[in-house]
């Protein structure tokens, strides 16, 4: 078994071991009931999603210093994974809205500012994408990916800095009965363990992917030079 | 190189050779004004209403008035291959990039002068200097962080898809700033001077990323 496979089954095994805490050991909320517990997933996986964007920042400013190709891939795979998570922390935090506050979505400026962190990074993996991958992608990658880190902290602080409908901060204001802590405290760690394992195995796969671009070089320059070829249809 | 003289060389070079082929001011101008008479069909304004959906209307006409105008910028020079040739001279980076953006502002500023005017003919929404203050403030901002942009995706294949995707969400403090402060000088309620400010935050923050970034985006 590889390590990779393990650093899986790890992950995996530390979330069944949240799920459990989540669904047997955490009390339910007196107010809302058993949909208070999506709170623990949604929170972490914002939390996972900002550890992965953090991962993009440093990779890019490292990448533009001295363009470290592990830090590029390193970036590429916060990206992704971030975005995962992202999507997970909208999805789960609509399902609560629903019955809470009788809707799916509010405009407020929490709900907003996440939106637009997760279009800020999925332009970022689109960008990746159309360009030709190389030097200058991962550049001009870089730069969108620092100037995206910039919404991560308006996302964080946008409950205190206006008044929103998503309620502000539990964990830091110490809101929280203990056991509920706990609760969170720990699937946080599983989420951003998780999300670390994803890393690698995407830093891996981008690994195998730039190998093989590079293997297939000349029978790109092949291609191009039929004006019906590959190249000449991608222009 | 004095570079505040290579980048008003720049400008200057811009403006000139739109004052010689007079396509983008015109066209410009010919969509914002196409923009207000679609809405105009679309949400029935009278004089009540038009405090609350003109400056929803003006900031969507501006938006993508922008995105033409900063997507222009660059697209004239990679079709004739001089950028490249601009960036082998010692000339700065930074000073080249400042130009250009200075360029893409003045022409923005000319379609908004064009559209203010026809809004409030329109509308009747008033044509003050609040409203002006706001839509400059934040056009300064817009420039630099859509010339960055337009200068990223230029090189890439499926530029014209890009350059929405990325300006646009960075590009909505902006809208949000300047949307309540165009709300309140129209006459509705909110604090003018709060989102003044906050545009002018703003368009610090993104003037000065913008300028450290030019170096890594125009270089090669």
């Amino acid at each position: 078994m590889s390590s990779y496979v393990k650093a899986a089954a790890g992950a995996v095994v530390l979330m069944l071991l949240a799920a459990g805490a989540i669904f047997l050991y955490a009390p339910t909320d007196a107010l809302q009931g058993p949909v208070q517990r999506i709170f623990y997933l949604h929170v972490s996986s914002a939390v996972a999603a900002f550890g992965c964007f953090a991962v993009v920042l440093i990779g890019g400013v490292i990448y533009l210093r001295n363009e470290s190709v592990t830090a590029d891939r390193f970036a590429r795979a916060g990206a992704l994974v971030g975005v995962l998570f992202t999507t997970v922390t909208l999805v789960m935090g609509m399902l609560w809205a629903k019955p809470v506050w009788g809707s799916f979505w509010a405009w407020d400026a929490r709900l907003t500012s996440t939106l637009v962190l997760w279009i800020i990074y999925a332009g970022y993996l689109l960008v990746r994408r159309l360009a030709e991958p190389g030097r200058q992608a991962a550049r001009l990658a870089a730069v969108v990916g620092i100037f995206g880190f910039i919404d991560v902290p308006v996302v964080y602080y946008s409950v205190t800095w206006w008044r929103t409908q998503h309620p502000g901060p539990v964990i830091v204001s110490n809101a929280l009965p203990p056991e509920m802590l706990s609760t969170f405290l720990f699937t946080m760690a599983c989420t951003v363990a998780l999300a670390a394992v994803m890393i690698v195995i995407r830093y891996r796969i981008e690994t195998l992917l730039d190998t093989k671009q590079t293997s297939t070089e000349p029978a790109k320059v092949l291609a191009s030079r039929e004006p019906s070829g590959l190249a000449g249809r991608a222009r | 190189m004095n570079p505040v003289r290579v980048a008003f060389a720049v400008t200057r070079k811009d403006i000139r050779s739109e004052w010689r082929t007079r396509e983008m001011v015109p066209a410009l101008a010919q969509f914002v004004v196409l923009a207000l008479v679609i809405a105009n069909f679309g949400f029935q304004i009278d004089s009540r209403n038009a405090p609350s959906i003109a400056p929803g209307i003006l900031w969507m006409a501006l938006v993508f008035a922008g995105l033409v105008a900063f997507g222009r910028t660059f697209a004239a020079e990679r079709e004739q291959a001089s950028l490249e040739a601009v960036l082998m001279t010692p000339a700065s980076p930074v000073a080249i990039f400042a130009g250009k953006a200075m360029a893409a502002t003045i022409l923005l500023v000319v379609c908004e002068a064009v559209m203010l005017p026809a809004m409030s003919l329109f509308f009747g929404t008033p044509f003050s200097a609040a409203v002006v203050g706001a839509v400059l403030l934040a056009t300064i901002g817009m420039a630099a962080l859509g010339c960055m942009f337009a200068a990223i995706v230029a090189r890439i294949r499926a530029r014209e898809l890009l350059l929405p995707l990325l300006t646009l969400p960075l590009w909505i403090p902006f809208v949000i700033a300047g949307g309540q402060a165009v709300q309140s000088a129209m006459g509705l309620s909110g604090g003018y001077d709060n989102a003044m400010a906050l545009l002018l935050d703003f368009d610090i923050l993104f003037v000065v990323l913008t300028s450290l970034a030019a170096r890594f985006v125009l270089d090669e």
